[in-house]
Formats: C-alpha cells, sequence, structure tokens
C-alpha cells in the first residue's frame, strides 16, 4: 500500500488533487481512497488531504499518520506546519516552489521535489494572477517524480472530475511533467 | 351515531388503525359553523380609478404575456389608455395596497405599455354590426365627451360630435403640452373612437353657429364644453399688454402658432397649468419664475412634475402675491406682498395671509396668468341651473331640460382628464336609459365599482358577468406572507439636457420584460389568480379541481369551515360566512 | 460502471436508481452534500422527483409521512441533531407501517460541537420502529439503499441506512453502479396496501382505543420479526443478480474461534486487517461484523458464536450509565442462551477519533488476557 499527504491551504484544491491522482491510479486499475482531513476549515487555514493506493481492496480506516509521500501545495507551510510528520525514509516531498529542491535545506534527509506550478497555472489562465489554482500542474510533477502514476492517467483523471478548463489544467499538469526538478 | 367496532383479535385487524371501507357516508361537512365560498373583491386601485379601469384584470394580461387582451379589457371601459397612461394623476397608485408593503404598482406605466403596444400592431375597435340606432350630439371633443362618444356609438348609436377649434381634443390638445403627450398618441385615439362610425366635425363653436335649435332632430345631447377661460388675477394691469393667460398661451403653443415673449417670464399660480406654462417657456428658451402664494405642501401641482419643472430650471417662489402689476416699456413690474399660512380654508388648506409692509418688486418681460380656469357661460343655452360658475346636473348628468347632459369640467371642480372621462362614460349610460326609459339612477347604482363613484360599463353590458363585490379589499386582508419584496420599476427620462431642447415626449414606456416584471409585483386584491394555495393547504380535499383548474368550488359535504384557505389566500378572494342554523 | 465517489455519492446514485418519487430534506452536515446532490439533479430535470423544501427535518419525515400514506417513494437523509429533531415523527412513520428510506450519516450530538462519526444519534432512535443498517463502505452504502426499499416495502417499516460521518461520507473509493435496468429488475415500483384517494376517501391514523392499541403494536412487532427472512431473501436476490450482498452479519477470519471481535460500520474494515494479523501470529480469534441492529440479529449471532468463549464488542457510543449499546443488546440476547460468553465491552472512537489497528489491538490483547473484564466499559484509547 501506499499512502500519501497533501498540505495545502483552505480553498488551494488540495482535497481535489488527492481525488483526481486517486482517480489516476483507479485508472491504472489500482484501488483507492481519498479523504480530506475532516474538520472545520477556513480559507487560508492549513489544511490535508490524504490518498492511499493498494492492489487489493483498501480497508483500512483511518487517517494517514506515517505517508510514502508528501504534496506540498504551498512552499509557506514549510516551517509553519511539520510536514514531514511521519513520513517514511526514502519518501518524496514535492513542493510547489520556483527555487532548486536544494533550497530547501531543512528538509535534509528526505528525497525533495520541486515544481513552479504557480508559473505554469498563471501561464495556463488558471485562477487568477494572485491565487492560482496550482492542484492539478503539481500532479504532472508528482507522476514525473515518483514514477507511481502515468501522465496519461493523471491527464484523463483532471479531464474526468474537473468541471471547467479541462484543457488548460491538462496541459499545465504535462508541462510540470516536463519542469519538475529533483 | 358511528358504530363502536371491538375487534376480537389482533389477526382480524387491519394493519394499521385506518377505517374499514370508505368514508363517503361521513359528511364532515355536517361540523362546519362557518362556510368559505369564492368571490372576486374590488381592488383599491380600480375603486380609485375615476375612469372605472379593471386594472387587476389588465394587470393579470400582463403577467400572462396577453398584452391584446390586456388592451381589450382597458379598452372596455376607457378609450384613452394612451393619454391616461401619461398625464393622469394615478389615484389608482396613491390607494394601491402595494405601498404599504414596499412600492405602489406603477399602473400608469403598464396602462401606457399597454396602449403602446397596441399601437404597434396597429390594432384598432372596429364598428360593431349593429343597426344605428338614435342620433346624439356631443358638444365639444375633449376627453368627456369623446368617452361619452365612444360607449354610445359602442352602444350603436348615432353620434356626433361639434368641436369649436379645428382639431378635436378639446383640453388634452390645447392645454398639455406635448413633452407630457405627444399629439400623435391623442390623434391615434381619436381616430380610433371616430372609426366606430362617430362623426367629428371640427370649427363649430357651440352658441355662435350652432344652438339647441339646429339639434332638433337629435334624441339626445351631451354637453362638455369644458373650461378653457383663464381666471382673472383682479389686480391692476392683470389685463395690460404682454400678460397673458395661461391657457391661452399653452393653446397657441400647442396649436403651433407664433408666440411672442421676452426672456424673463413671471408666471403667477400653482397649479398644474402654471408648471405647464413654465416648462413651456423654459423650452422656448426663456427664464421661467413661478410665483405661488402659499407653500409647497398647498401647491395643487403634481409633485413628480414639479421636481421634473425644478429639474429643468423653473424657480418657484413660495408665498408671494402680486397685487399690482406695472408696465415701464416692455418691462413690467411686479409689486408683490409676502405671506405666510393662517387657518385653514374650506379647502383645507391653510389661508395665505399678507404679511403687511412687505411689499417688494418682481420684474419679467411678461408675465403670465395661471390661476385656475373657469367655464364660459355665455354661450349656454338658456334654462340650465348654475351655480358657483359650474352647471348644475344630477347624478347621471341629467340638466333637467329633457334629452340634455352635461358633463366634464362644466359641470365639475374635479378638474381631471380621468374624471371627464369618468362623466361622459357616467353620460352614455344615463343616455342609453333614457332613450329606453330605463332608471338611470338604479342601473349606475348596479355597476358600481366598490363605493362608486366610478362606474363599470362592462358590468352595464354584462350583468350576469366577472361578478365581484363591492368590498374593496383592505391591506390587512391580504396574506403578504406569499409576496416577495421587490422595487417598483420606473420608466426611464431623457437627460434635462435634451429634455428643455423641445418639446419631445421626456418619458419612455416600459419594455415587455420589465412591464411583464411589473405587471407580477401586483397583488392582484380580491382576484384569483389560481396560485391553489387553497387547493393545497385543505385539510379536507375540499377545494374542487376539474381537471386541472380551480372551480373555485368547495365541497360542502365535507368541508369543515376551518377556515385555512381563507387565510391562507394571498389575495383575499376566499369569504367566510357563518353558517345559518 | 465502476466509478470514484464518495459515500455521499453513493446515496444519491441509490436513491436515483431506486426511481424515489418524494424526496425532503434539510441540510445538515456531514449529510448536506446527498441532498445538495438530489436537489440539483431534480431542479436539472434529470431526476423525475418532487423535491419538497422544507424549515426543519421534523417538517421533512412529516411531509414524507403524507407522501408515503399517498402511496409513493420516499427518501430523506440527515445526520445528528437533525435525527433527534425528528424523533416525533420516525415514530408516526413506523407506526403507520410507512416504507420510507432514512439515511443517517452518523454524527455525535452536542454539546461539545463536533461533527464527526460517532453512531449516538442513530441508536438514539433504536426505539422509534424502524429498521437500522449500518454500512462499512460505500459499494455497501449503494447497495443498502436499494435493499432497503425492497425491505420497507415488504415488511411495511421504515428503513434507516447509517454511515459513518466523513470516514465514508466525504471518502472517494471505487464503486460498482449498477445500470437503472438492472435495478429496476430489482426492485419493481411500489404497491401501497392503503393508500389516501380522495375519490374513495378513508380515515387515516384514527384513535386506537386501549382495546386496540396493544394489537396495533404486536403487529408492529410481528413485522419486525419478518425482517430476519425477508432481509435474507431480499440480499440472496441482490446477490444472484449483482455478484455481492451483505448479511445481517458476517464473519471474517478464522473459522471458529475462542475470542470473538463484534464491530460494526467502519471500525469492521480496519478490524479485518488486525484479525487477519493476529491470526497469522497464532491468535485464537475471529471477527463478527453487525449491519443490522434493529431487528437485534440474535439468532444470526448465536449461530455465529459457537464455540467462542469471550467476545470483544467495540461500540462507537454511549449510552452514559449503561456503556456501549451494542454490547448492551448483545447481552441480554444471550442472557437466555446456554452458552454465555464472557462480553467485553469497548467504547471508543467517539466524536470521530481514529479507531487505529493499535487500538483494535489492544483491545484483543486485553481480551486474551483476562478472564473477565474488570470493568463493565472498558474504555480504549482513553486519556486518562
Amino acid at each position: 500500500m501506499i499512502e500519501i499527504r497533501f498540505h495545502g491551504r483552505g480553498g488551494q484544491g488540495a482535497v481535489v488533487a488527492s481525488k483526481v491522482l486517486a482517480v489516476a491510479f483507479f485508472h491504472e486499475t489500482l484501488y483507492v481512497q481519498s479523504f480530506p482531513a475532516f474538520g472545520v476549515e477556513r480559507r487560508g487555514a492549513p489544511v490535508m488531504a490524504f490518498l492511499r493506493v493498494d492492489r487489493q481492496p483498501i480497508h483500512l480506516r483511518v487517517n494517514i499518520y506515517e505517508p510514502d509521500h508528501i504534496v506540498v501545495l504551498d512552499p509557506t507551510l514549510i516551517g509553519a506546519v511539520d510536514v514531514t510528520a511521519g513520513l517514511k525514509q526514502n519518501g518524496w516531498i514535492l513542493i510547489n516552489s520556483h527555487q532548486l529542491p536544494e533550497a530547501f535545506s531543512d528538509l535534509k534527509g528526505f528525497r525533495r521535489a520541486t515544481v513552479d506550478a504557480t508559473s505554469i497555472a498563471v501561464r495556463n489562465g488558471l485562477g487568477s494572477r494572485t491565487s492560482p489554482i496550482i492542484n492539478t500542474a503539481i500532479l504532472g510533477a508528482f507522476s514525473k517524480v515518483t514514477g507511481l502514476v502515468g501522465i496519461d492517467s493523471i491527464a484523463l483523471a483532471i479531464r474526468e472530475e474537473l468541471s471547467g478548463k479541462k484543457d488548460e489544467n491538462a496541459k499545465a499538469a504535462r508541462e510540470a511533467f516536463q519542469e519538475v526538478r529533483f | 351515531m358511528t358504530k363502536q367496532f371491538v375487534f376480537k383479535g389482533a389477526s382480524q385487524m387491519p394493519m394499521i388503525s385506518v377505517s374499514l371501507g370508505h368514508m363517503d357516508w361521513n359528511k364532515t361537512g355536517a361540523w362546519r359553523a362557518q362556510r368559505p365560498f369564492y368571490e372576486d373583491k374590488t381592488s383599491p386601485c380600480s375603486a380609485a380609478c375615476p375612469v372605472g379601469n379593471d386594472i387587476v384584470g389588465f394587470i393579470q394580461k400582463i403577467t400572462e404575456e396577453d398584452f391584446e387582451g390586456a388592451w381589450n379589457l382597458i379598452r372596455e371601459e376607457n378609450p384613452f389608455p394612451g393619454v391616461c397612461g401619461r398625464v393622469c394623476f394615478h389615484p389608482c397608485e396613491s390607494k394601491c395596497n402595494r405601498r404599504e408593503y414596499d412600492e405602489p404598482i406603477a399602473i400608469h406605466a403598464l396602462e401606457r405599455f399597454v396602449s403602446d403596444f397596441a399601437s404597434n400592431l396597429n390594432k384598432k375597435i372596429r364598428k360593431g354590426p349593429g343597426a344605428r340606432k338614435n342620433k346624439i350630439a356631443v358638444i365639444g371633443s375633449g376627453p368627456a365627451g369623446m368617452s361619452c362618444a365612444y360607449h354610445l356609438a359602442k352602444l350603436d348609436y348615432d353620434v356626433t360630435v361639434f368641436e369649436s377649434s379645428s382639431l378635436a381634443g378639446g383640453m388634452l390638445r390645447t392645454g398639455i403640452p406635448s413633452y407630457r403627450l405627444p399629439k400623435d398618441v391623442l390623434d391615434r385615439e381619436i381616430s380610433n373612437i371616430a372609426e366606430l362610425g362617430v362623426e367629428i366635425r371640427t370649427g363649430i363653436p357651440f352658441g355662435e353657429g350652432l344652438n339647441l335649435d339646429g339639434l332638433k332632430n337629435y334624441q339626445a345631447i351631451f354637453i362638455a364644453t369644458g373650461a378653457h377661460r383663464g381666471r382673472d388675477l383682479h389686480v391692476p394691469g392683470g389685463k395690460g399688454r404682454g400678460v397673458f393667460s395661461g391657457l391661452d398661451l399653452l393653446k397657441k403653443i400647442n396649436l403651433g402658432r407664433k408666440v411672442t415673449l421676452g426672456d424673463k417670464i413671471a408666471i403667477v399660480g400653482g397649479g398644474n397649468t402654471a408648471i405647464d406654462v413654465a416648462r413651456s417657456v423654459v423650452r422656448l428658451g426663456k427664464k421661467a419664475t413661478i410665483l405661488y402664494r402659499r407653500s409647497k405642501e398647498e401647491m395643487p401641482a403634481f409633485g413628480e412634475e414639479m421636481v421634473e419643472a425644478l429639474e429643468e430650471g423653473v424657480k418657484i417662489r413660495y408665498l408671494v402675491n402680486p397685487i399690482r402689476i406695472q408696465q415701464k416699456d416692455s418691462l413690467h413690474r411686479l409689486e408683490c406682498l409676502r405671506m405666510e399660512l393662517g387657518e385653514k380654508d374650506e379647502s383645507g388648506r391653510r389661508k395665505p395671509v399678507p404679511i403687511p409692509g412687505s411689499n417688494f418688486f418682481f420684474e419679467a418681460d411678461n408675465v403670465i396668468i395661471a390661476a385656475g380656469e373657469e367655464v364660459e357661460l355665455f354661450f349656454l343655452p338658456k334654462g340650465l341651473e348654475k351655480r358657483e360658475g359650474i352647471v348644475l346636473t344630477q347624478r347621471d348628468g341629467n340638466t333637467g331640460a329633457r334629452g340634455i347632459f352635461a358633463g366634464g369640467d362644466l359641470t365639475s371642480n374635479q378638474r381631471t382628464v380621468a374624471h371627464a372621462i369618468g362623466s361622459g362614460k357616467k353620460v352614455a349610460l344615463a343616455i342609453d336609459c333614457y332613450l329606453n326609459g330605463k332608471d338611470s339612477e338604479e342601473a349606475l347604482r348596479q355597476i358600481l365599482t366598490g363605493e362608486g363613484p366610478s362606474i363599470s360599463m362592462f358590468r352595464y353590458l354584462h350583468p350576469q358577468e366577472r361578478l365581484m363585490n363591492p368590498h374593496v379589499v383592505t391591506f390587512d386582508e391580504l396574506n403578504t406572507d406569499y409576496f416577495e419584496p421587490s422595487r417598483r420599476q420606473r420608466e426611464t427620462k431623457d437627460l434635462i439636457k435634451k429634455r428643455i431642447k423641445g418639446f419631445r415626449e421626456i418619458t419612455s414606456g416600459f419594455t415587455e420584460g420589465i412591464a411583464m416584471e411589473e405587471a407580477e409585483r401586483c397583488f392582484s386584491c380580491g382576484t384569483c389568480v389560481g396560485c391553489e394555495n387553497c387547493y393545497v393547504f385543505c385539510p379536507d380535499a375540499s377545494i374542487i379541481k376539474i381537471g386541472e383548474v380551480l372551480s373555485h368550488q368547495v365541497d360542502y359535504d365535507f368541508c369543515k369551515g376551518c377556515g385555512i384557505c381563507f387565510s391562507e389566500c394571498p389575495r383575499g378572494v376566499i369569504s367566510l360566512k357563518e353558517e345559518a342554523r | 460502471m465502476k466509478k470514484v465517489i464518495t459515500g455521499n455519492q453513493a446515496v444519491a446514485y441509490g436513491v436515483i436508481l431506486s426511481r424515489v418519487d418524494v424526496i425532503s430534506a434539510y441540510p445538515i452536515t456531514p449529510q448536506t452534500t446527498i441532498v445538495e446532490e438530489l436537489s440539483e439533479l431534480t431542479a436539472s430535470g434529470r431526476m423525475k422527483t418532487v423535491f419538497l423544501k422544507v424549515e426543519s427535518e421534523h417538517s421533512a419525515m412529516a411531509a414524507l409521512i403524507g407522501a408515503s400514506t399517498g402511496g409513493v417513494r420516499c427518501f430523506t437523509a440527515t445526520s445528528s441533531h437533525g435525527l433527534a429533531y425528528m424523533h416525533e415523527m420516525l415514530h408516526w412513520a413506523s407506526g403507520a407501517r410507512l416504507p420510507i428510506v432514512l439515511v443517517n450519516v452518523n454524527r455525535a450530538i452536542a454539546p461539545p460541537w463536533n461533527i464527526w462519526s460517532d453512531q449516538s444519534d442513530s441508536l438514539s432512535q433504536r426505539d422509534t420502529g424502524w429498521v437500522q443498517l449500518y454500512c462499512e463502505h460505500n459499494q455497501e452504502v449503494l447497495d443498502t439503499v436499494l435493499q432497503a426499499y425492497r425491505i420497507a416495502e415488504s415488511v411495511k417499516l421504515p428503513v434507516m441506512v447509517v454511515l459513518d460521518a466523513y470516514v465514508l461520507s466525504h471518502t472517494s473509493e471505487p464503486v460498482e453502479i449498477p445500470t437503472a435496468e438492472e435495478v429496476d429488475a430489482f426492485l419493481p415500483p411500489y404497491c401501497p396496501e392503503y393508500t389516501i384517494d380522495t375519490q374513495e376517501p378513508m380515515a387515516f391514523s384514527t384513535i386506537a382505543t386501549p382495546d386496540h392499541f396493544l394489537e396495533f403494536r404486536y403487529k408492529i412487532q410481528k413485522a419486525m420479526e419478518q425482517v430476519p427472512e425477508i432481509a435474507k431473501k431480499v440480499n440472496d436476490e441482490f446477490r444472484s443478480r449483482f455478484n455481492r450482498g451483505y448479511g445481517a452479519i458476517e464473519r471474517y477470519g478464522k473459522e471458529e474461534a475462542d475470542i470473538l471481535l463484534m464491530t460494526s460500520g467502519t471500525v469492521t474494515g480496519t478490524s479485518r486487517i488486525v484479525v487477519e494479523k493476529l491470526n497469522r501470529k497464532g491468535y485464537d480469534v475471529c471477527g463478527l461484523k453487525i449491519k443490522r441492529f434493529r431487528p437485534f440479529p440474535v439468532e444470526e449471532i448465536c449461530k455465529e458464536i459457537k464455540g467462542a468463549k469471550k467476545v470483544a464488542i467495540i461500540d462507537r457510543n454511549l449510552s452514559a450509565g449503561v456503556g456501549g449499546i451494542f454490547a448492551q443488546e448483545l447481552r441480554a440476547s444471550l442472557y437466555s442462551r446456554e452458552k454465555r460468553p464472557q462480553i467485553f465491552g469497548f467504547v471508543s472512537g467517539l466524536g470521530g477519533r481514529d479507531i487505529t489497528p493499535e487500538l483494535i489491538e489492544e483491545a484483543i490483547q486485553y481480551t486474551v488476557d483476562h478472564p473477565q473484564p474488570e470493568e463493565e466499559i472498558l474504555w480504549l484509547g482513553l486519556k486518562k
């Protein structure tokens, strides 16, 4: 079983990212379980979402305490929240940032990857310049970095799960797939 | 008494506590102490309309997008919807129940919308097929005369209208500036009347070329010559050169005659004529100042027109009264006294009292007197009873002289277009009664709208249809839980700069969408619109539908008289009465 | 067609496929997305249903009582305080024998305010005469809604389908969605025994004097007693059509064991993993999932207890003064039996706290280590 944890801020679409990634894995005939950290979230407050993937049906019904990989939608969360809590050795931490992975020296000891999903989103007209929607782009980077799920599955899942700007979102994911640094 | 069942055991009993057979035998209606019944009632707007329009009726037609139906309904009572929609002072809106909820319905604008719509379709009422009966002469082609001629023609009379002026319309043509009432609207509505077979003969002044002797082969005569003479100011210099009557000036402008005026115009008076004169001279490029002897609150002019006048640059000086007009070359000096308000007079307004020694002078190139209008009596036939400047008649317009009726401004001090139209309609009915030997008093009583005085011509022609209780529905009788607050729609007006450049109409009518939105706001006081609240809420399924349509009948076999239908009816259509035992 | 959907979406699919005629509901977290979805489907015309907007849950159930008496298929969904507010009308629905289906998303009742999973809301309604079915995963949620109408309309009793807040309601997982044709073949249109007809008016819910009231209640009890057999038949047919099904209870792990772990709702999922792990380690333990709470599956449980000496039961609910409600029911059912295992009643996870594999293991270990419980209520994961 693979367990993934998403960190974002209320309104950034962490829950949708988790769901879209679940659907991508589902298309690769895997069992999935995607859920938000249930709480009374406000816009801008730190939030989490979870995803389990397995070859067998998933019976486990608890939060993810020791994730295999972590996705951070907002780099300002690093330091503000213990994003690596419980992260397994050798786990990837994928960050939306224009900086190189080495810049996150505090996270030494984990495999780091960065992608400038914000620029990619703005470039593709997703959200506004002040609050771009980066949750689809970062999934493209996840595909490349972890190799767990194909970029075509991601693009298909994006088209299925999103109600608008399907092409732009899928394109952003493919660009992030190319541009991610690790 | 119902039979009491005792079952031997559970196996004999039904699954639930339910009657063993159907309960039709149990006529629960027998328990009823009060009986609900459907009864359309009078809306306050219709009751307040001097013309007697079925306002709720035509507004409902607008909500159904049946604009032609609305037009037909209005035309049952009123040949002048285009005129009334523009210049009537709409007492209907002052009485609209919606006023107590948020804002009254823009009834005048809806009436105008319907008439504009009909004109675009070129919809006109065609002459009825009936053979022409008696000949009737109508003297005066103003709103009273034309309304009377219209209804008489619809009653199949052979009507001839005599008009002293060269064009028909009376005060509608000569007294109302075209920025308020465009001439084509008036022409259209007059020609609609003519198309019913009414002959209009212009340029025939009564009392000069025409007298009663010349009308001997007419079986009835309606005199509606109006009140066209401007009242004198009765001050020294009040008849000097350059001092004009407001009505005369308006007439000249309206008939397109040349007027010569200086730049600075003083207008004396506070009624609608004063406002009309002031706004007209502004449009001729002059400066207008109204001098009024009382304060703003007492001013008889309609509020909205005062606002528009002020917008257009008209100045109004209150509590000022000219006592002398002196002339020096072409300049006039008005010696005025300042006034203060004293006790109330017989009109209910506070009487202006001069402040001694407050004399001052006001200079103007011309002085226009608009201090009210009077009836010209000298040409009227002998035998008519006159008192305090008007002709006295009975309630139906009968002058006492056989076959001679009078109405409109000639017989009343309530000198509005709507009152004149209502008066003409009443006389049409009275003439019909007179020529058929019917009691017009009784006939009038039967067809009052609400408590009157306005009447319904439809009900005169169709006494068994659209029955309506004269009770006027009050705001308290509505269930406003079923209405939502909404803004009254407003007609758009031209920019002020554009307005004062000429005599073009300044307001634009509603679009279809806006008209329907506004019509939707109507509470439809006292008239069922088929909302089915009664049907939905009746706990005894006693509101009867035929097919999908409310039958407006109650199944009294089962209605227990709970009154829920009565209290949930949003518009007061259902009445309750105690059961007679 | 298989789709990745939340538990609340699974409910909505179940309702659409059941061709429900009338829905009336009032929003409350975490149930809201069910009725949001259904009202959107209704408003857009994709679902031929009357959606009655009401001012409260009490009114929602009252409206459905009227509609159901009119002979149509009805649905509502609620949660926590909403269900509590419905209480009076829940009695009415069962007393009038109306086959209404209600989905309750288990949520704690305040104070303190808490929107997370806790069975106290639905279990507070255990005496209202409703059948109660608890679900373990989203597939079961959809399938149970379909089965609920068959059961309800057969025995003429209302059915409550229950799922855990968030752990199911907001969790997305793959769910097989049957086609409308498949469901139509399984679930025929509702044929009421009695119905309001203005042409042949009858008096409904008339007064029943002391001469008859007892007998009406007796009939409800008899109907409840039919549920096990009918539910089994319905599930068997469901299994034959859809190749999956759910008993009133389900045993997993070893065929027979000294210790039986009893759970309901999503705790069962996690327990499956723990039991499997402990079996590999040589523990003599097996698991028992309880799906149906009302009528309590006494016969089925007794059959499965076999030679078990101890039953560990985990309750995500509390009847203050007594303990876990499932434990209480179990004790009452076993009293008259010859073989009465020791009951270890654990209370855990109230207000949505995770019942982790570690906690479940701890419960089993305690049961192994003690011949009998030291206390009537064993608090699992309590921070003392």
